[in-house]
């Protein structure tokens, strides 16, 4: 009698996966149809990296904004057709990014797959993206692979400058206007930290020697205690920190308890100025006074800004269509970046985009008018550079502030 | 033959032949979503066998899904075995270190032995991370691509030959010593039952049925680096046993839909209302706690609960 | 040497802090003889409510007395509500339903309060003291004395109040203690509601230096865990001595012992946690238990 259920519940799963497996099969490029363009990505909203989630939220919003605008011609969107942006949580785990990314290509059926975040991550799916001939675009990661393979995977492009450039530019400014520095370096014992140090040491060229000491962590130390100290008693003078906010804040706290004051570049994924801030109330002035950071979106909390056109526009996008995000928090500024770079490409692929029109329109990029970028700051590629930023500013926290010095520096 | 063994194999072809059938009907990604449960039932089948039918409560399977998982994938990704053949490699080399693992644990009962399985799915992404030139360390190991269709065959014949195979095991004198030492470890020994030998071989058992299903899941990712087993992992193993019916087999197939359907369900928007992103977490405690308190016994204690009453 | 003495100090900071949360999974255990696994989540969700009243503009140590009130009252409701109808089941249900609420505990701080991490206001002063060239500030004294402190607190409650009392005879024998009038339901309840009070002064205690996250807890329970067990899970003063000794141990072991990378830190602590339940399950201060057939 009992089997009877199993029957009847195996039968009715029958029925059920035949309805769900039932696929809306249309002729034509997948994820365009007259009235929209369907894209997707994946983001850590849930788990230890969930700081990130707010990108693809920043993103919807300004997607939201464009799809309500009447171009020119009196029709919405891109030639007539809305973007809409679906984003999945995958914890930072690559076997669900894995998971999700598929169902985005081959259930929901999207055109491409945008800004989705992670170095690890995105190397999980890049394989099949490729092979499935997929665009895999202006990926959340700093990451050097992404430009450096781009003949073995031509559907992919990242976007932001890499983690190696930014700290190549740490180490010309030490190079020059350092040149006693007795180096430590405070790592996240993965590929994000071991790229900014493998950029560090180009940037330093002859004079690497010069970095004393190195520690690691991992993710899951509950503080840094141990490494600061270490660093100390190394006699560096300068500290480069290649570290997630969380521990980079820590590393402020933890050097003015020691009494350290050394010269400190902090990498620009920790050194927003929300986060800035934290670090000085966790610390001291004196502390994160005249730290050295790289930065290409335009800081919320500068007012140098106030007036300033495109963070107008970022302010009023996130009080109309994300009023739960920190407009505060330069991540969102940065998703709108990459948002308008999508945009803008999509246009760039023509009247009838297909995957391959994308791709061709993404690798010939010539924008210099990213409202949410630093002026100056171009988005360019081309056959011989396939990525889309590389300046970068050098920036100074003052006094509770960011104050930009020295020219933009290409790396 | 019996009424009662004639609708259980009635039952049991009416199963085959359902998944047969849906592994030529549905579409490629539903067919790796298929395989997903596929390889889930497998560790929770061998979770059953350790918690269900010999009573040790295990935190830590999702560890040696990640030992069979990072069997399979080193050599696949750097010897350039065949995918296929490196199933048995995954099943006893986990076998081993369950096996292993079991002889100190025979010293931990109930919470001990919870809080000691907990700590080695807390401690394998550091130490793949630490060994990382087997692991290749955070950057971790690729294998090649396959369809869903491959993935789903590859999973749902592993798992038929993992239910024959608990069968053989759970009805034989194994299978009521496993019982034995479930109900009374006391009884157990003065009835001359071993403790030791059992308890060490159930966990040997359900750590490689564990590592075929971490190599499943490399093989289906395409992937492997410390954050494809995490400890939440080992977490929704045991919450899929205990959903399904810890001590019965049948019940498993429940237990590893619910693992794999319920955070694809928390995240999608219903009539124009989605919950928050967060909430596959905040839904996914909540169910479970409501599931003990309805049906603490499982989906299938629930069927039988029914089924009396009806 | 100072080298050595810095790590000893920081060390002795670092393991004040798992003390502290360890603290709380011993009382539930003693008390209920569960393992709390959402405990750490418990002291977060506490921690984001202190918070808020800040954010609301509370002064600090009305927000601070207020969250404890609220801890109080929130973990006697969790065990009364969530707990309760799975006391008399089998131990495995219990579990499951402990990590139910830190999956929902977890997922609730982040959609309640967002994922971006929070800067939170120290009870103590942060300025650094110097002595002999080893640095540590008050916070971290002030982290050590709280944890000792709630340790003799609890030793006296114990021991010399009725209800401490009944409190024991409930965990150790819940039938005879019923006999005896004690109200078995409520004494467990209590037990739930005084650990909440400790997990949320722990989480008050470490958000300044760990910052607030709802990820806050998640590696530093797995760190009280290992203390508890190493004091002994039934002993409050082991919790901190084997918080402080396995904060000491790590540090000296990472400096000094060259193939204990930063990935070994995690593993060692569990390697200590194995260790100590294999060899003397009862931790160094607990007693043996010995089960009568």
């Amino acid at each position: 009698m009992g089997k009877r259920i199993y029957a009847l519940a195996a039968a009715l799963g029958v029925a059920l996966a035949v309805l769900v497996g039932v696929s809306a099969g249309a002729g034509g490029t997948p994820g365009v149809t007259s009235k929209l363009i369907s894209i997707g990505g994946t983001a850590p909203l849930s788990g230890p990296a969930s700081a990130y989630g707010t990108i693809p939220q920043a993103e919807a919003a300004y997607f939201s904004y464009f799809n309500s605008l009447k171009q020119p011609g009196g029709k919405r969107g891109v030639y007539g057709r809305q973007i809409q942006f679906t984003y999945l949580d995958d914890g930072y785990n690559p076997a669900q990014t894995v998971q999700l990314t598929r169902q985005l290509v081959e259930q929901s059926k999207v055109f491409a797959i945008f800004n989705s975040v992670g170095t690890e991550t995105n190397e999980a799916i890049r394989a099949y993206l490729n092979q499935a001939k997929v665009p895999q675009v202006l990926l959340a990661t700093g990451a050097s692979e992404w430009g450096v393979l781009a003949k073995k995977y031509p559907w992919t492009i990242g976007y932001q400058p890499t983690y190696a450039s930014e700290a190549g530019a740490y180490g010309q400014f030490i190079v020059k206007k350092v040149p006693q520095a007795k180096i430590g370096v405070l790592y996240q014992n993965d590929s994000y930290g071991k790229d900014y140090i493998a950029g560090l040491k180009k940037g330093l060229g002859a004079k690497q020697s010069q970095i004393v000491d190195m520690e690691g962590y991992e993710v899951t130390a509950p503080d840094v205690g141990s490494q600061i100290a270490k660093l100390k008693a190394s006699g560096a003078n300068t500290l480069c920190i290649f570290a997630t906010p969380k521990f980079a804040i820590q590393a402020f706290a933890i050097a003015a308890k020691l009494g350290w004051n050394p010269i400190v570049f902090n990498n620009s994924v920790s050194a927003t100025p929300t986060l800035m801030t934290i670090a000085t109330a966790s610390s001291s002035a004196a502390t994160t006074n005249g730290t050295i950071t790289a930065t290409y979106t335009k800081d919320p909390t500068d007012a140098k800004w106030a007036n300033d056109a495109g963070m107008k526009l970022y302010k009023k996008i996130m009080a109309a269509y994300y009023p739960k995000g920190n407009v505060n928090d330069q991540f969102n500024v940065y998703g709108m970046s990459a948002a308008w770079t999508m945009i803008r490409a999509l246009q760039g692929a023509g009247q009838n985009p297909t995957r391959a029109s994308l791709m061709a329109s993404l690798r010939s990029m010539n924008y210099n008018d990213n409202p949410f970028l630093l002026p100056g700051i171009k988005v360019q590629t081309s056959a011989s550079n396939p990525f889309p930023i590389i300046q970068q500013q050098l920036t100074r926290w003052t006094d509770g502030k960011y104050v930009n010095f020295g020219p933009l520096i290409k790396s | 033959m019996s009424r009662g063994l004639a609708i259980k194999l009635v039952a049991i072809a009416l199963g085959v032949a359902l998944v047969v059938v849906l592994g030529f009907t549905m579409t490629d990604y539903h067919q790796y979503q298929g395989g997903i449960v596929g390889y889930y039932l497998i560790a929770i089948l061998g979770l059953n066998i350790l918690t269900g039918y010999t009573g040790q409560i295990s935190l830590g399977n999702g560890a040696f899904m990640a030992v069979g998982g990072y069997t399979t994938a080193i050599l696949v990704g750097h010897h350039g075995w065949g995918e296929l053949w490196t199933l048995p490699v995954a099943a006893a080399v986990a076998g081993v270190a369950g096996f292993l693992f079991g002889i100190p644990a025979l010293r931990l009962a109930g919470p001990y032995l919870a809080l000691a399985t907990f700590a080695i799915a807390v401690a394998v992404p550091s130490l793949a991370k630490r060994f990382d030139h087997f692991t290749g360390g955070s950057s971790g190991i690729l294998l090649p691509i396959h369809t869903g269709h491959y993935l789903y065959w590859a999973s749902w014949i592993c798992a038929g030959i993992g239910y024959v195979v608990a069968w053989l095991v759970l009805r034989g004198r194994t299978g009521r010593a496993f019982r034995a030492v479930r109900d009374s470890e006391v009884a157990a020994v003065s009835s001359g039952v071993s403790l030791a030998s059992y308890k060490t071989l159930a966990f040997g058992i359900s750590a490689a049925y564990a590592g075929v299903a971490g190599a499943l899941l490399a093989i289906g990712a395409g992937y492997t680096n410390p954050d494809t087993f995490p400890v939440t992992l080992s977490l929704y193993l045991l919450i899929g046993a205990v959903v399904g019916g810890l001590g019965s087999l049948w019940g498993m197939v429940f237990g590893a839909l619910f693992i794999e359907y319920l955070p694809i369900y928390a995240q999608k928007t219903y009539f124009g209302f989605a919950f928050s992103k967060q909430a596959p977490s905040v839904v996914y405690g909540l169910v479970l706690i409501l599931i003990m308190l309805v049906m603490p016994t499982g989906v299938v204690g629930l069927a039988r609960r029914i089924r009396r009453a009806i | 040497m100072q080298q050595f003495l810095q790590q000893v100090v920081s060390g002795l900071a670092s393991g004040g802090v798992y003390a502290s949360l360890a603290l709380a999974l011993v009382l539930i255990y003693r008390s209920t003889e569960v393992i709390n696994f959402a405990q750490g989540e418990m002291a977060t969700f506490t921690t984001y409510v202190a918070w808020q009243l800040g954010h609301w503009g509370v002064p600090f140590w009305a927000a601070f007395f207020l969250t404890l009130a609220f801890a109080f009252v929130f973990g006697v409701a969790i065990e009364r509500v969530v707990i309760r109808p799975f006391e008399r089941g089998p131990v495995l249900t219990v579990v499951i339903v402990t990590i139910g609420l830190l999956v929902l505990l977890n997922g609730l701080d982040g959609w309640i309060w967002g994922a971006e991490i929070k800067s939170f206001h120290s009870a103590f002063p942060t300025r650094p003291i110097n002595i002999g060239g080893v640095a540590f500030s008050l916070q971290d004294i002030g982290v050590i004395a709280v944890s000792l402190l709630a340790v003799f607190v609890l030793w006296l409650f114990f021991r010399f109040t009725k209800v401490g009392l009944a409190m024991r005879a409930a965990a150790v024998n819940p039938d005879s203690a019923r006999l005896t009038g004690v109200r078995v339901g409520w004494m467990l309840a209590l037990g739930w509601g005084l650990a909440s009070m400790l997990g949320a002064l722990s989480g008050l205690m470490i958000a300044p230096v760990v910052f607030l996250d709802p990820n806050m807890m998640q590696v530093v329970l797995i760190y009280a865990f290992a203390a508890a067990v190493l004091g002994g899970l039934q002993s409050p003063a082991g919790a901190v001595v084997g918080g402080l000794l396995l904060g000491v141990m790590l540090n000296l072991l990472g400096t000094y012992v060259h193939p204990v990378t930063p990935e070994l830190r995690l593993p060692v602590a569990l390697l200590v946690l194995l260790i100590v339940l294999l060899v003397k399950p009862s931790g160094l201060f607990g007693r043996a238990t010995v089960r009568k057939v």
